[in-house]
């Protein structure tokens, strides 16, 4: 078994923070962590004096390569090193096309560079950003041995797909000055010897490629010391202060993307806060929901904003005015006001919409293939086909007929305003009945729209693990409540006043200084949530607690590692057995979880993987943590250094309080059942 | 002036004994240089839903030259909106149109959920 580490930065290149290569950190490396192989993959360069001096100092065996920026993602391309100088000359052509972060060179680029590809190992980013996707990698799929990804959880989702590449986890580190923690994520391959045709022989065959030297898949490495976990479900047992939450805290630290749900994490500390606390998760949560149920509103918001029912009414208003004024002037008419243009409308031109609409719509029946039979059965293709002309006849008709329209609108408004500036009549103000008149119908609707969204409802009612969540819609009745619904204090009391009033109301919060558009169509209407039990009533302190806990380890779903500390803090053994074990033990399934627990029914009742007993103790006045670990049926955990304690042991103290207890309380629950 | 509205098809504009009049919501027809802004979104509103006719502008029927002007305007602008009507009631009953349902209908479904469950109790 060989490991493997074929993506290893050694030069800082624009795509890299500032960072100094030392020859000393990769030795270190390559010694403790016991590379057997590894890969120079610096961004878009090869330095070859660099890579011999690496190659000459470095007690495992490295290949020359390159990680180079496609359009889509990275790739890594590595080259047996047979011939340094061609491929040094190679990686320079890469090196001048691109020559900063967002550079990149396409595959036709790629090829006419390096030649035939399938002389190198290529492996791209795969489940792991920047992925090399879409036709880029069809293009190259041929010539890839393996797909790299980020993550176990990643790993272990790939390798089990048949669909996929073979998942490959590398560590992409600097090898750097100051290097405290040593990279962990490295891959084994089942391979005898050693060159590039053997690697890349292994990697197509997922059956020899692993997570660790001795376990398969099932266990994967977590820190420098070589400790494994399980890629399933590990639990931590462990006295009070033997290191267990330190534990949990170093993977938190080690790993990206770790979801750690802490002790007492959980649990109430005061009704009032907690409830707060709960209400305002929980429409953290369902926000979407609702911005999606309010979306239309917001956007009828966004139209009748620009309503302007005072300026309609003053428009009208001066219009008989003036008509009437100079109505009652017609004796004084001058030459230039009885000019017939002076007293002429613009002519009025309707909108294309409806048409362009019908048009598309009558394309749509044409163009569907899907329902194709269904539309021929009762109107013929041909008929469509010549109502479509039609349609788009008349529209045209309607376009050049419009367009002469506007054309005698900008003559007669000219002439209008020449004659204007010549007489001493009256002007008459010009009107648009047809857009008053619609937006009288679009504020009617508006209101008619806002008092239904204000009628006391449900808007969804989702059963969530056991629970229900239940948003229900009605009016405001008070200031504070708005508030609330923005997250800012603002006063509102003047809109409250119009508030059966949708459009005046709207008026009030349009002016309202302390108000930004994006917040409007949230004080309309009151959304309230109840999370409500198996019973029908509103959740207890306790039953939130459980709720809130099943909802943080059903998001853990969207990370790579699950941290869960002494889920039994505040839950009752019930609860810990019905629902926590079943989902910890069905997420377990797809990703990394490790739960510390004292708790029997977790530790034991949820059959773990892996079991890690924390021990501290005191040797030479200096006090030292250490990890044992084993597999549930293992008689003994053992440490990376060597020491080992009894399995037996670890449970009945971990879990039972003793053995003594443990007696104790199988002999009362025995004289019990007898 | 103030005459009463007759039989048959409503006129919202008329020209009798040579003066143009209007219509009003109380049924009574007014000289049309007494027109006033209200009256005028009335007879809009009656243009849109169809409800009466407009006697068509010609120059000779009206002698008052006040008259013609007035009548005139208001006309021809209540014309161009009766042209744009099936315009205008299509669009209005687009407006909107999915939210509205999605929002109304919503309520008078929750408002009929609530009724059979207080039935229920």
């Amino acid at each position: 078994m060989k490991k493997i580490d074929l993506h290893i930065h050694t030069l800082r290149t624009g795509s890299d923070s500032d960072f100094a290569f030392s020859l000393d950190a990769f030795k270190r490396y390559v010694t403790d962590a016991a590379i057997d192989v590894a890969a120079i993959t610096n961004h878009n360069v090869f330095d070859s004096s660099q890579f011999r001096l690496i190659q000459q100092e470095i007690p495992a065996q490295v290949f020359p390569g390159i990680e180079i920026n496609l359009l889509s993602g990275h790739l890594l391309l590595i080259s047996d090193g047979a011939d340094m100088a061609s491929f040094e000359a190679k990686c320079a052509q890469v090196s001048i096309k691109i020559r900063n972060a967002t550079d990149s060179i396409t595959v036709e680029e790629l090829k006419a560079i390096f030649g035939d590809l399938s002389e190198y190992l290529l492996i791209p980013h795969y489940d792991k950003s920047p992925a090399v996707r879409g036709a880029e990698f069809t293009a190259l799929l041929p010539y890839f041995s393996a797909g790299e990804v980020d993550s176990t959880k990643k790993f272990v989702r790939t390798i089990r797909d048949d669909e996929k590449l073979c998942p490959v986890l590398f560590s992409d580190a600097r090898m750097k000055e100051g290097v405290t923690e040593l990279p962990v994520r490295q891959t084994f391959i089942d391979c005898g010897e050693v060159s590039l045709p053997a690697i890349k022989s292994c990697l197509k065959d997922k059956g020899k490629v692993f997570l660790s030297r001795q376990d398969g898949n099932n266990l994967f490495q977590v820190f420098e010391d070589g400790q494994h976990i399980s890629t399933g479900l590990n639990v931590i047992l462990g006295s009070r202060s033997s290191g267990k939450t330190y534990t949990l805290d170093r993977l938190s630290e080690a790993f990206k993307r770790v979801k750690y749900i802490r002790q007492f994490d959980l649990v109430q500390t005061s009704e009032e806060d907690d409830e707060k606390r709960f209400n305002s998760e929980v429409q953290r949560t369902r926000g979407r929901f609702v911005d999606e149920y309010l979306s239309g509103f917001r956007s009828i918001i966004d139209v009748v904003s620009k309503v302007e029912m005072d300026k309609d009414d003053r428009d009208i208003s001066e219009y008989v005015t003036t008509l009437l004024k100079s109505a009652a002037e017609v004796d004084r008419r001058d030459a230039f006001s009885r000019v017939k243009l002076y007293d002429e409308l613009e002519f009025s031109i309707s909108s294309n919409d409806g048409l362009k609409e019908l048009i598309a719509s009558v394309i749509h029946l044409i163009e569907n293939t899907e329902y194709r039979s269904v539309i021929e059965a009762h109107v013929q293709l041909a008929s469509l086909r010549s109502l479509a002309v039609d349609l788009i006849q008349r529209f045209w008709a309607k376009a050049d007929k419009d367009r002469n329209r506007k054309y005698v609108n900008s003559i007669i408004k000219d002439v209008k305003d020449r004659l204007r500036m010549r007489t001493a009549a009256t002007r008459v103000e010009s009107v648009d009945m047809y857009e008053i008149a619609l937006n009288k119908r679009r504020v009617s609707r508006f209101n008619e729209i806002v008092l239904a969204l204000q009628t006391e409802g449900v808007i969804f009612d989702e059963p969530v693990q056991g629970f229900r969540i239940v948003a229900s819609k009605g009016p405001f009745t008070q200031a504070s409540e708005m508030s609330a619904a923005i997250k800012r204090q603002a006063a509102f009391r003047e809109a409250l006043a119009v508030y059966n009033n949708p459009y005046a109301f709207l008026q009030v919060l349009k002016n309202h200084e302390k108000l930004e558009g994006s917040d409007i169509h949230r004080l309309f209407v009151k959304i309230t949530y109840r999370i409500i039990n198996k019973d029908g009533s509103d959740v207890s302190g306790g039953e939130r607690s459980e709720f809130r806990l099943l909802q943080e380890i059903k998001d853990a779903q969207n990370y790579d590692m699950l941290l869960l500390d002494e889920p039994e803090s505040s839950f009752d053994n019930k609860f810990l057995n019905s629902d926590v074990n079943a989902i910890i033990k069905n997420i377990s399934g797809g990703m990394p979880v490790i739960v510390v627990t004292h708790n029997n029914n977790v530790g034991a009742s949820i059959s773990p993987d892996y079991v890690l007993y924390a021990q501290k103790s005191i040797e030479d006045g200096q006090k030292r943590y250490r990890l044992f670990s084993g597999y549930p049926t293992d008689k003994q955990l053992v440490c990376v250094d060597g020491t080992a304690v009894s399995s037996h042991d670890i449970l009945l103290n971990s879990l039972e309080a003793g053995t003594y207890a443990y007696d104790g309380r199988r002999r009362i629950y025995e004289a019990v059942e007898n | 002036m103030r005459m009463m509205a007759e039989g048959g098809s409503m006129k919202l504009l008329r020209i009798e004994d040579h003066l143009g009049q209007f219509l009003t919501e109380d049924g009574s027809y007014h000289a049309i240089d007494e027109i006033t802004k209200d009256a005028l979104l009335w007879i809009m509103e009656k243009v849109l839903d169809s409800a009466g006719e407009l006697d068509p502008y010609e120059d000779e029927k009206i002698k008052n030259q006040a008259h013609q002007v007035v009548y005139k305007s208001i006309y021809s602008n209540l014309k161009a909106l009766e042209d744009r009507r099936q315009e205008f009631i299509d669009e209005s009953e687009r407006l909107y149109l999915e939210d509205y349902k999605k929002y109304i209908e919503d309520a008078s479904q929750q408002g009929g959920a609530a009724d059979t469950a207080s039935r229920r109790h």
